[in-house]
């Protein structure tokens, strides 16, 4: 690249003769150019890019010509001039200006290292030059998100973390989508900008082609999850007179296509959730199937049951062999609606002894609870929708179901409890004026994006905008807004002086607390006419965000909260509405009473069973699924094991320990879940390592004092130790 | 009265098919030198003694959730009153898994024959000579009684396991394949791996355990030995 290109010795000598003498003074642009010294070009930017005057430009840019004159320098950088110039704007108290004629970047510091050390962030990045792209332009975006897209007060709120408003990197884009593969089954893959455009899919490899193009093409424009409805049913029809040798190879394609990360976006793999079921569901029944060619086959959804079954059992089947060495699988992520009428399906206790071993042996199976007649599509690390009489109604036209969340905001819970030290009626004003601020972040956002969609197709969503049956891909007007939360139980013990846990009364507070919340998201959604729904924010780095920040703002107070290793910076707060990860709870209790919360939780809720190296039985946990499903309000459950995977030698073994149970190579990675999702543990942040220290596996314990005391440092994990050894 | 020295609320491993509660009493008459849980048969004292009523109320808290409870230790047989001790959780309509090293056949054929318990996991520690048991248990042991408990096992009605943990060393592949063909056509004989972080002998702790792949190797030839038809 010509960097050095022109330098512009005619426009250099018409200026010089303006006021200063010929100054032999080089100005290093941002546009690749070095240029002659022009303090007109102070002027026209400031002129150009803010609101002030003519006068004071012209003098702002005297004042700095006089500065570098005076300073000797012969190159200046652009950014040097910039800054100069904004130091004049605040000498004159004209901030908002200044606001407007700053300049985003990083130093030369940061961008060293990121290029060279990987991201903590988001355990789903790898390290590489495409993943430090990644990085740069989110730390650009984050700022201009700051500053042009949230209002002062906003961005403060954030900065300060009272609240964390999700993928500020990703500001341009909403934040996941749900959808159908009825969309590409029936109108090919004809996306706006595109090189070529395929019909209708005759065959179910280039189905799956179409899919993970589609995904990928979906990716790029949503910072998180990309979730699919009833996957097994809509592939169906593409199956029959297939072998089951060839079904098998077909679902093998399909998981490993999605957990192998050399996809466009910054080398992440693509969060990809696929919703499966044992039965046809219910609003799927009748509705006619489109199979090969994107044509009707002339049956319904009903007729495909076998086929449908047979493909689910086989990614089942996929799921539990592993990757190429016996590992899970990271994504996709499988989801399983367990319903009323999946009992009423034959075949259904196979079916669940079958996922129920892949969640014991790889860890893989979400379960999702539809109680009753909800149908519900999940997506993202909790976040699910129940679908309503209208999407039933789009449920006769499945191409219709597509939903998206314009965007994450998680409220720091125990924040409101240090400002209201103790006095209830301030806890409920904080809780009153933090959801306010969620709000406010939300139709802020929602302006933004609903002006880059005004661009059509030639603007930055166009993908979004195509309008292939009477109605944008996004459809805004069902579009969802998310208020996270963050730390119910540290609030609870700051407040009250007991953890959420502790007694009936404190889990009442919690409950009320919660409930209260709803009951704002309810009125603002009212007067707004939009759907605020709470979360359970997985909160992968803003669990320590907060946590930081709380001991930076409100010591000594969080310094007796805060969980984690404060001497070792691996703090954090407890997930959401979780129960402490520490706490020696038995998972009937855990999801009994996390469950609790579920119900207020519209945008879906988990809980975690964290299972260490144990391996159940799949029959016992069949039997737990079962009775979690009729004995309690829980929304969803993952059972998490744990593993050690050999850099060395290659091999994967059950439990996070030191050395390789095969080789002895000190050369090993941990993986497990680190929120809903499996990664790798080395590339965890500080507060989830503190966290990932503190969970309590539901392993044999005898109520000595001398027991093992498990620990874990950021790089080699120990290993655990249950007192009894049934495996 | 039975002591409790240890009380898992809910296991998912340790009865196939049941969410069960786990018991731990004390004292052992076995020392066998990969034992994990020797707190509770040598020094019993140290361990807090969970009163019965606790855990009841723990129980009947998850009724709807708990089948059964699991009785291990230490070696529940050896407590005189574990009738009653078991008549306590059955009252409550639980169901009840012993687990024993099968020391006690007429402790053993009376829990059987009161319907007291639903099944027994039986630990068996080497093949059935002396010389090898002994070495195993750590203790010397009368095999009469342990083939006595097998048959009873073996002829009786109530679901059961044979257990066995493997320790390289202690007890070579051979001796494993050998013990299952003195148990041919049992319904079950479960290989466990040791666990190093604190065995009795703590010698052990330096002794490399099967890894997972060398497991199944032996696991699959074993139920192909039980599975073998009589001669």
């Amino acid at each position: 690249m010509d960097t050095l290109k022109k330098i512009d010795f005619e426009n250099r000598k018409t200026r010089t003769d303006e006021e200063t003498t010929d100054m032999a003074l080089f100005v290093r642009t941002s546009k690749e150019d070095i240029l002659g010294w022009n303090r007109q070009r102070i002027v026209d930017a400031l002129v150009r890019e803010t609101y002030v005057d003519i006068d004071t430009a012209e003098e702002i840019s005297k004042e700095v010509e006089r500065q570098i004159i005076d300073s000797r320098i012969t190159i200046v950088t652009a950014p040097l001039i910039r800054e100069l110039v904004d130091a004049k704007l605040i000498e004159r108290g004209l901030e908002q200006a200044r606001r407007m004629h700053t300049r985003l970047g990083v130093p030369l510091y940061d961008a060293d290292r990121l290029i060279l050390h990987p991201n903590k962030e988001n355990a789903n990045v790898p390290h590489g030059p495409e993943a430090t792209n990644l990085t740069l332009a989110e730390v650009i975006k984050k700022e201009y998100a700051l500053l042009n897209v949230f209002s002062q007060e906003i961005g403060d709120a954030h900065m300060r973390g009272d609240i964390h408003i999700h993928d500020l990197g990703f500001i341009d884009r909403p934040y996941c989508s749900g959808q159908s593969l009825e969309y590409i089954k029936k109108f090919g893959l004809n996306l706006p900008n595109s090189l070529s455009i395929a019909k209708p899919a005759k065959h179910p490899e280039v189905l799956l082609a179409h899919m993970v193009k589609f995904a990928a093409a979906l990716q790029s424009h949503f910072a998180g999850a990309i979730g699919w409805d009833s996957v097994n049913l809509f592939f169906a029809p593409y199956l029959e007179g297939l072998s089951d040798a060839e079904v098998k190879q077909l679902a093998q394609m399909l998981i490993f296509e999605f957990s192998q990360q050399a996809v466009a976006r910054g080398g992440q793999a693509i969060f990809t959730d696929i919703n499966l079921y044992w039965e046809v569901p219910k609003h799927f029944e009748d509705v006619p199937a489109i199979g090969p060619g994107g044509t009707y086959t002339g049956k319904p959804y009903g007729y495909y049951l076998e086929e449908s079954q047979r493909f689910v059992w086989l990614l089942f089947d996929v799921f539990k062999e592993g990757d190429g060495v016996g590992r899970p699988f990271f994504f996709p992520k499988p989801l399983v609606h367990i319903t009323e009428k999946l009992f009423q399906t034959p075949g259904h206790e196979a079916f669940l002894d079958h996922i129920c071993d892949v969640a014991s042996e790889k860890g893989n199976t979400y379960f999702v609870f539809d109680r009753g007649n909800t149908a519900k599509i999940s997506e993202c690390c909790r976040l699910s929708f129940k679908l309503e009489t209208s999407d039933l109604e789009d449920a006769k036209e499945p191409w219709k179901m597509r939903y998206a969340a314009l965007q994450n905001v998680t409220l720091n819970l125990p924040r409101m409890g240090y400002l209201a030290k103790g006095d209830d009626t301030k806890l409920y004003s904080n809780i009153s004026q933090f959801m306010e601020m969620a709000v406010q972040a939300h139709l802020q956002k929602k302006a933004f994006i609903e002006k880059l969609l005004s661009l059509g197709e030639k603007g930055p969503l166009a993908l979004l905008t195509m309008d292939k049956d009477g109605s944008p891909y996004l459809r805004m007007h069902r579009a969802t807004y998310l208020i996270g939360m963050l730390g119910l139980n540290e609030l609870i013990e700051m407040h009250t002086g007991e953890e959420l846990q502790h007694s009936k009364a404190s889990l009442k507070y919690g409950l009320k607390i919660i409930a209260h919340m709803k009951l704002l998201a309810d009125k603002f959604s009212k007067k707004h006419g939009m759907r605020f729904v709470l979360e359970q924010s997985p909160a992968e780095s803003t669990a320590y965000r907060f946590a930081k920040l709380d001991l930076k703002y409100h010591s000594p107070e969080s310094g007796h909260i805060v969980k984690g290793n404060i001497s070792k910076g691996e703090v954090y707060y407890t997930n959401s509405t979780y129960l402490p990860v520490s706490l020696q709870v038995n998972p009937i209790e855990r999801v009994r009473k996390e469950g609790l919360f579920h119900p207020l939780i519209e945008a879906g809720s988990l809980t975690h069973i964290w299972l260490g190296e144990a391996k159940p039985s799949k029959e016992s946990l069949t039997n737990f699924v079962i009775k979690t499903f009729r004995g309690t309000l829980n929304d969803q459950i993952a059972f998490s094991p744990e593993f050690t995977t050999c850099i060395s030698c290659g091999k994967t073994a059950r439990g996070l320990t030191e050395k390789c149970t095969y080789c002895d190579s000190h050369e090993v990675e941990g993986i497990t879940r680190i929120t809903g999702y499996f990664t790798k543990t080395s590339s965890w942040n500080k507060g989830k390592i503190g966290e990932l220290n503190d969970r309590f596996r539901n392993h044999g314990f005898l109520q000595d004092k001398e027991s093992d005391v498990i620990n874990f440092t950021v790089k080699v994990p120990l290993t655990v130790s249950p007192v009894r050894d049934v495996r | 009265m039975t002591q409790i020295k240890g009380f898992l609320e809910t296991s998912f491993v340790d009865w196939p098919g049941k969410i069960a509660s786990v018991i731990f009493l004390p004292y052992c008459n076995f020392r066998c030198p990969y034992c994990h849980n020797h707190g509770i048969v040598l020094t019993p004292e140290k361990y807090e003694t969970i009163p019965i009523e606790y855990v009841l109320n723990r129980l009947n808290e998850f009724k709807e959730w708990i089948d059964g409870v699991c009785i291990t230790g230490g070696e529940p047989t050896l407590h005189p009153s574990l009738p009653e001790f078991i008549r306590k959780f059955r009252v409550q309509n639980f169901l009840i898994k012993l687990d024993t090293n099968g020391t006690n056949p007429h402790v053993l054929r009376n829990l059987i024959s009161n319907k007291l318990i639903d099944y027994v996991s039986m630990d068996v520690k080497a093949p059935l000579d002396e010389i090898r048991y002994s070495k195993c248990a750590g203790v010397p042991v009368n095999l009469k009684d342990i083939r006595e408990s097998i048959s009873l096992l073996k002829g009786g009605t109530v679901p059961y396991e044979f257990r066995v943990t493997v320790v390289p060393g202690l007890l070579k592949e051979d001796d494993i394949m050998e013990l299952a063909k003195q148990l041919v056509r049992a319904d079950k004989l479960t290989i466990q791996n040791f666990n190093t972080s604190d065995p009795l002998d703590p010698k052990l702790k330096h002794v490399k355990p099967y890894n997972e792949g060398e497991l199944k190797r032996i696991r699959d030839r074993v139920s192909k030995v039980l599975q073998t038809p009589n001669p």
